[in-house]
């Protein structure tokens, strides 16, 4: 039976008016839509400065050595084309309530790829669980979609989530700082704060989409549990009651704020979605509001 | 204390076959779940009790105690739980009033009163002796058994219908009244009472095969008084003389001294004839009349000296006059044909030369013999060698001295026919359409045809007088099937019976199929049968006339006798007789189970409240709060 396609016509048309945006400014060839606040050969104007020797003449703002006789230097403002890389979690736990978070991730993850190729960006997409899996860079347009649809809509689940070696593979191989997306649950029994606090201090700009399910938020069962790791196999028995749901869904709420809290901190943005909100409204409401895309 | 509609023992099955299911679903739903979970992270360190490593047998107790609780009230309340004393209970009773025709004879106890009104003042003086709060429902039954109120506590509504009852025509089938009874008090809510029969007990047949009710109770009607009636009279044609109806009368004396009757029978206003008879006690004698006319009009039979019940002393049936069927023979020879129709009964038939030929008939049957009409006839017609040019069945071929070859087979048509070694003259030989019925062929085709359609025809390609057809009795039975296929209800066999109303039998020929079975009332409205063999069998409840068509036999049944018992019923022994003797007991009773229902209901609502709201309620509310939860936690 052919699989449903992850994102239909009608949203995509929607999508076409939005782009991608990053607040962080980076080196990259000219050309792209986002400004910079370093001065190079773009067309806007950005500012003056005194004439040092050796500038270019071509430069120069001969108006206002007429009236001054001074030789000013005129600055535009560059327009880099910068990488955009995603990131986006396969391990198990991505896999809860029958893989509808990971469904969500994936459609999450082809909004913003047809955002960017809209708007003729490069996005080099990577899954990851425990290492950094296999990628594909795709860029050049809207009718280059296709090939990223197939490979999201091939992408499995499986093994745990490891963010330290992930973000270490991801420096070593990544050296031109940018736009990193990363669309995960974040739920990595080793912490993922300490791995992303390197990447934001690397140089990359981090927008965080922190999925998660219901049953991830707030637990629906009650009574005696006998709980088990998606990832790891480790048990847990307990007893669940209102209170203690109450408790688990302040930690969790707790765990994304301070996600958040790194986000912002290191100039990133930071996003949260529940897999049950219809993904056309996290798209023009969530991500537009928090200024992911515009 | 007691349960209405529950026995102890039925009761404690019910609670034991909720309790116990209700306990093992409750354990099982308290029991450890097994739960595959995203990360264990965040549930370590919430504020949760202890790991449990011992698994408690019983979790939320009182859960487990509303559940029970509320259950065992909602089953008491089905129980119909009433406190105070069974006896204080309203029951329902049944009132059967018989009102099967008997119940139209005098009275023994009281000049002019019917057995009918000494019934009524028992059934008043019964629903007077109950207490205020039992209901009664009345039944009128004779043939059928037919509920007159429902369940009243309203004594008025109860008495304006013992008033308004009304012996029927049928007997009494008390079995059938019981079983009635019975199955209304059994569908009723209320505690159940009596049956109570009133009437004097004869049924139409043998005594009731079921058990009678164990609640009955008998006020019986004095019905000891002497009748002699009509059971049934039947006319038919004589087989010899279809001129004469043959008259047969049934009278029977119901009571326990011979009597001495007088039979006589009126026609149309004129004595028609008279008999003595003496029938002893509790016998029947059956008498024969044969009475000539060809009219039609009504029979009364009467019976002299009238007596207690004279119902059935007089019955009235219709005689149906004679049908005939006009025939108009145009012809130019007339002696050829008239030795055939001289030998038809019921055939009225007129010569005329053809020049007297006119296309408007008198609405019977023209013959046309050897000429052309100007104009075809109207109505059916028989065409005798007609010219080739004016054959309404297309001439093939004209043929000289050719022998006889068949007749057809499987039409009524050709019933009968049998002549062989025939040679015709001349003959036309026809070019049939394939629905056409050729009665007759020779080697090369048919030379009788005969067609249906709105007008039917039946076409000789020779003259059947002048060939050797002539000599042999098929002649005139030819003709007499082509009548009687083209005017098939003049030829019905007629006949008429006065019997009762009721269930009415009848015996059918033998080849009578269903389909050709009709059975209707005055009015032209059907009435049900049903057919078992050669046995048809139809109800009719009020009097009345209904005829019933049979193929080609027509019988009026005038069901004008009223339907007499044949047995008189005996009580059971353990039956109670006359008024019952109690009064309204001041016993307390009351019904609990309105209130055992409502908190019933809370404890189960209040558990839910508690303990049981539903996963999917409290998924659908997250939802929610998700989709507005990051725009409150605004990024930045």
């Amino acid at each position: 039976m052919p699989q449903a396609p992850l994102l239909d016509r009608q949203f995509l048309e929607k999508l076409e008016r939005l782009t991608i945006h990053w607040q962080k400014s980076f080196n990259g060839l000219v050309g792209g839509h986002n400004n910079s606040r370093f001065a190079g050969g773009g067309q806007e104007f950005l500012d003056h400065r005194h004439f040092h020797h050796g500038d270019d003449l071509r430069a120069v703002n001969w108006r206002a050595y007429l009236r001054l006789e001074k030789m000013f230097l005129k600055m535009f403002q560059v327009e880099p084309r910068v990488p955009v890389r995603m990131l986006i979690d396969t391990s198990e736990s991505m896999n809860s309530e029958d893989g509808a978070k990971f469904d969500y991730a994936r459609k999450l993850a082809a909004a913003l790829c047809y955002v960017g190729l809209v708007r003729l960006d490069t996005i080099a997409i990577r899954p990851f669980a425990a290492r950094l899996g296999e990628g594909m860079q795709c860029g050049g347009g809207r009718h280059r979609l296709s090939p990223v649809m197939d490979y999201l809509g091939a992408l499995q689940t499986g093994g745990r989530t490891d963010y330290l070696e992930v973000v270490r593979q991801f420096i070593s191989t990544h050296q031109q700082r940018g736009l990193l997306i990363i669309i995960s649950d974040f739920l990595d029994d080793a912490g993922c704060e300490k791995p992303l606090q390197y990447l934001a201090d690397f140089g990359h700009e981090l927008l965080l989409v922190q999925v998660w399910s219901e049953q991830d938020r707030t637990p629906p069962w009650l009574g005696d549990l006998d709980l088990v790791d998606a990832e790891t196999d480790a048990r847990l028995q307990l007893q669940f009651d209102e209170a203690a749901r109450e408790a688990y869904t302040r930690g969790f709420d707790r765990y994304a704020d301070s996600l958040q809290q790194l986000a912002l901190r290191n100039g990133g943005r930071y996003v949260g979605v529940s897999a049950a909100a219809p993904i056309e409204e996290i798209v023009f409401g969530t991500l537009v509001r928090s200024r992911v895309i515009a | 204390m007691y349960f209405l509609n529950l026995s102890l023992g039925q009761f404690l099955a019910l609670t034991a076959a909720i309790s116990v299911p209700t306990v093992l679903l409750y354990l099982l739903g308290r029991s450890r779940r097994k739960q595959v979970v995203a990360t264990l992270r965040f549930w370590v360190p919430s504020d949760q009790p202890a790991v449990v490593q011992r698994r408690k047998k019983i979790q939320q107790p009182l859960s487990l105690i509303l559940q029970l609780v509320s259950m065992l009230l909602l089953l008491l309340a089905i129980a119909q739980l009433r406190v105070g004393t069974s006896l204080a209970t309203p029951r329902s009773h049944v009132l059967i009033l018989d009102t099967s025709a008997w119940m139209a004879a005098a009275s023994p106890v009281a000049a002019r009163r019917t057995l009918m009104d000494d019934a009524r003042d028992k059934a008043r003086a019964y629903v007077k002796s109950l207490p205020v709060s039992d209901r009664v429902m009345l039944v009128r039954a004779d043939g059928l058994a037919t509920p007159a109120t429902s369940f009243e506590l309203d004594r008025g509504k109860l008495e304006r219908g013992i008033l308004q009852s009304e012996p029927g025509a049928t007997a009494l089938n008390l079995e059938q009244a019981l079983g009635f009874a019975q199955h209304e008090q059994d569908l009723s809510p209320y505690r159940t009472g009596e049956i109570t029969y009133v009437g004097p007990g004869r049924i139409a047949g043998e005594a009731p095969a079921a058990t009678p009710p164990k609640n009955l109770r008998v006020l019986p009607v004095a019905d000891s008084i002497e009748n002699c009636g009509l059971r049934k009279i039947a006319v038919r044609r004589s087989p010899t003389d279809p001129d004469v109806w043959d008259i047969y009368a049934s009278v029977r004396n119901y009571g326990a001294m011979p009597r001495a009757v007088t039979l006589s029978l009126v026609f149309g206003g004129a004595p028609a004839g008279a008999r003595k008879l003496n029938v002893p006690a509790n016998a029947e004698r059956e008498i024969t009349f044969a009475y000539r006319t060809r009219s039609g009009g009504l029979l009364e039979a009467a019976l002299r000296p009238h007596d207690a019940f004279p119902a059935d002393d007089h019955a009235v049936l219709e005689l149906p006059a004679e049908p005939a069927l006009a025939v108009t023979i145009y012809s130019n020879e007339p002696d050829l044909l008239q030795p055939v129709f001289a030998a038809l009964p019921r055939v009225h038939a007129a010569f005329r030369p053809v020049g007297q030929y006119r296309a408007t008939g008198n609405g019977g049957l023209v013959i046309l013999d050897r000429f052309r009409p100007p104009q075809p006839p109207v109505g059916n017609a028989i065409w005798i060698q007609p010219p080739a040019g004016a054959s309404p069945v297309p001439v093939r071929d004209t043929l000289e001295n050719v022998p006889f070859d068949r007749w057809c087979s499987g039409s009524p048509l050709c019933n009968g026919l049998r002549a062989k070694d025939l040679r015709l003259p001349t003959t036309l030989v026809f070019d049939a359409a394939p629905d056409d019925i050729k009665i007759g062929q020779v080697q090369k085709g048919p030379v009788i045809v005969a067609r249906s359609g709105p007008s039917k025809a039946a076409v000789f390609g020779f003259h059947p007088a002048l060939s050797d057809l002539r000599y042999e009795l098929a002649t005139p039975l030819l003709f007499g099937n082509i009548l009687r296929w083209m005017s098939p209800e003049l030829f019905r066999r007629s006949s008429a019976a006065a019997s009762s109303a009721g269930m009415v039998t009848m015996q059918l020929d033998s080849d009578v199929g269903a389909g050709e079975i009709a059975v209707t009332q005055q009015d032209g409205t059907p009435l049900p049968f049903t057919t078992h063999g050669d046995t048809l069998r139809f109800f009719s409840g009020n009097p009345g006339t209904v005829q019933v068509l049979a193929k080609d036999r027509e019988t009026a049944y005038s069901l004008t006798l009223p339907e007499m018992w044949n047995a008189k019923w005996s009580a059971p022994a353990g039956a109670k007789r006359g008024l019952p003797g109690y009064r309204v007991p001041a016993a307390f009773s009351r019904d609990l189970w309105e209130l055992l229902a409502v908190l019933g209901g809370i404890g189960l609502i209040v558990e839910w409240l508690l303990y049981g709201r539903s996963e999917g309620r409290m998924r659908r509310v997250n939802a929610r709060l998700a989709v507005l939860r990051p725009g409150i936690r605004k990024a930045s």
